[in-house]
């Protein structure tokens, strides 16, 4: 498969702060999930591609054209941007209609293409307040609008998920879902590993401005999963679930706190070991409170790959 | 260098409209209001006080259009000027333009034709307000419409040089805002009263030499505006002042399309 978009070298610098270093990937048709913690370099990688800011060093190209400053090349990308800003003093519908002009379509085009975007992302009632009156949510889903509404070949997303409720992300994956099977190139950044997995196989991992893996997700997955896991449960009888799960082999390490009322027990086999909780809480007559993993985000995982 | 006509006009009626809701068009559409507040007042006292030697029109040529030409041009030119870029990054809303099929230049020179065109109406609307106050007695006299209507060309001219200066200087400046107090109030004011040609390095000097008292060199109305000038003859003072805009905005777009813009976190 031919290769949309092209990077070659491609390093940042901001001042003396490294933004990315030495990246060279081809980004095929389909959707490819850029996944990496805060300050990873994502987002200079998106503003790369989008010809946004100039490489240090190196070469950025979709499908085969120079990026910087190469205007009519931008007709074929919808980009949303991370950061939530936005011409406050305007409503959605004249943010849309005004950006939508922006391209050689028709008025009648404009307006069409404006109210489909809109009511794709539910704003069509909310289309006439400003935007300054508007939810988070719904800036983010106004942002995913005017990327998506001149029906681009190529669309980058930075953190599109952020900021939405459980049923608008459902919707904005199921879109990225469609734009995929539509033969388009979609590129989703994000720091949440699953919103990712729930997008694509295919990821790019960065990690301090560099590739750190790149490929299926199952990779990832594996690494993960062989990463030991911290799962803390805070529940009525700590040392009861404790006692109970003393013998078990998937878990390496059992510890009580922070308060009275927790337990924290590494294991190596997350799966096994959810799967053997629910028995236990049942038997056992456990209240539970909450159930979370401490260490269950991006950034640990990435610290567990860098051999931190 | 190329682009669209049609992406400047698109990026003309989006600023057009956006310009006119600004919380800071309010603010300055208030501040050119003062002028037809002060000939208001002028105008009730020549009522209730009449023989009181103030003359209308008199006013209205030296302290009105004094105040536009060397206050209230400058003012706006400057925040609306170095604004064309520096709103864009301050509000992180440069994305939105700079991902468009759409050439940077043209960004440029839209947003500018579009605050220019709203500035120049809104000064207008202000002089002309102000006019029909002073000059009620006066209304069918067509030299004193003859006379604020150039009057009105001197002050768009200037604004649209000093916008195009203060554009140029937005696009690579960061405290455009600072350098344009000093510029403004420091450099034009001074440097326009240095006897030679020195005062020609002002863009001030150019738009004096365009005024009726100046061009004929006596001391009329506007004397204390043009003490000491050593106007150049109209045409010239035109064609400068059109180079100048052109240049600006010429360099102004080159700055915008090579430099890269970053937001500050």
């Amino acid at each position: 498969m031919t290769a949309v978009i092209q990077t070659k070298n491609l390093s940042k610098w901001y001042g003396n702060v490294l933004g990315l270093s030495d990246v060279s990937l081809e980004v095929e048709q389909g959707v490819t999930g850029l996944l990496g913690p805060n300050g990873a370099g994502k987002s200079t990688f998106l503003k790369l591609i989008t010809g946004q800011i100039k490489p240090s060093i190196g070469h950025v190209a979709i499908q085969g054209q120079d990026v910087w400053n190469n205007y009519p090349l931008f007709g074929r990308i919808g980009f949303c941007p991370e950061q939530d800003a936005f011409y406050d003093e305007m409503t959605g519908w004249e943010f849309m209609t005004s950006l939508l002009s922006l391209y050689s379509f028709s008025r009648a085009d404009v307006q069409s293409r404006a109210e489909k975007a809109l009511d794709f992302v539910e704003l069509d009632k909310d289309k006439d307040r400003l935007i300054r009156g508007y939810s988070r949510g719904m800036r983010q889903r106004l942002k995913l609008a005017q990327a998506v509404a001149h029906d681009p070949e190529i669309i980058i997303l930075d953190e599109p998920l952020n900021g939405l409720d459980p049923l608008s992300k459902r919707k904005v994956i199921r879109l990225i879902k469609d734009y995929k099977e539509a033969g388009k190139t979609v590129i989703v950044s994000s720091h949440v590993l699953p919103e990712i997995e729930a997008l694509t196989r295919t990821i790019i991992l960065l990690h301090q401005g560099k590739i750190l893996a790149r490929g299926d997700i199952h990779y990832i997955r594996d690494l993960i999963d062989k990463h030991p896991h911290m799962i803390s449960v805070k529940c009525s009888d700590p040392r009861r679930l404790a006692s109970s799960l003393v013998g078990e082999p998937s878990v390496l390490n059992i510890q009580f706190g922070p308060g009275p009322d927790t337990v924290v027990f590494e294991t190596q086999d997350r799966d096994k070991f959810f799967g053997l909780i629910p028995r236990l809480i049942v038997d056992h007559r456990i209240d539970v409170e909450e159930i979370t993993s401490p260490d269950d985000n991006l950034q640990a995982v990435f610290d567990y790959l860098v051999g931190k | 260098m190329t682009m669209s006509h049609n992406a400047v006009r698109s990026i003309f009626s989006f600023f057009f409209f956006l310009g006119r809701k600004a919380r800071k068009t309010k603010v300055f559409f208030l501040i050119s209001g003062l002028p037809v507040l002060v000939a208001l007042i002028i105008q009730i006292n020549r009522l209730f006080a009449p023989g009181s030697g103030i003359d209308g029109p008199a006013i209205f040529s030296s302290v009105i259009m004094a105040f536009n030409l060397q206050f209230l041009i400058l003012v706006l030119a400057l925040f609306y000027g170095t604004s064309i870029c520096s709103e864009e990054l301050e509000g992180k809303t440069l994305t939105y333009l700079t991902t468009r099929p759409a050439a940077k230049s043209a960004i440029i020179l839209g947003k500018y034709a579009a605050y220019a065109a709203f500035l120049i109406l809104m000064v207008a609307a202000a002089v002309i307000l102000s006019f029909l106050i002073l000059n009620v007695e006066r209304l069918l006299d067509l030299s004193a419409w003859l006379a604020m209507i150039k009057g009105l060309g001197v002050l768009a001219l200037g604004l649209m040089c000093y916008m195009a200066f203060f554009t140029l200087v937005g696009t690579f400046l960061k405290k455009s805002i600072l350098f344009g107090l000093f510029f403004s109030f420091g450099w034009e004011n001074i440097v326009q009263y240095f006897p030679g040609s020195t005062q020609k390095f002002t863009i001030m000097h150019y738009l004096k030499s365009l005024l009726p008292a100046a061009s004929t060199g006596s001391a009329g109305k506007l004397s204390f505006l043009t003490f000491k000038l050593e106007p150049s003859p109209a045409g010239t003072a035109v064609a400068t002042l059109v180079i100048l805009t052109a240049v600006f905005l010429g360099l102004a777009c080159l700055v915008f399309s090579k430099k890269e813009y970053i937001f500050e976190d």
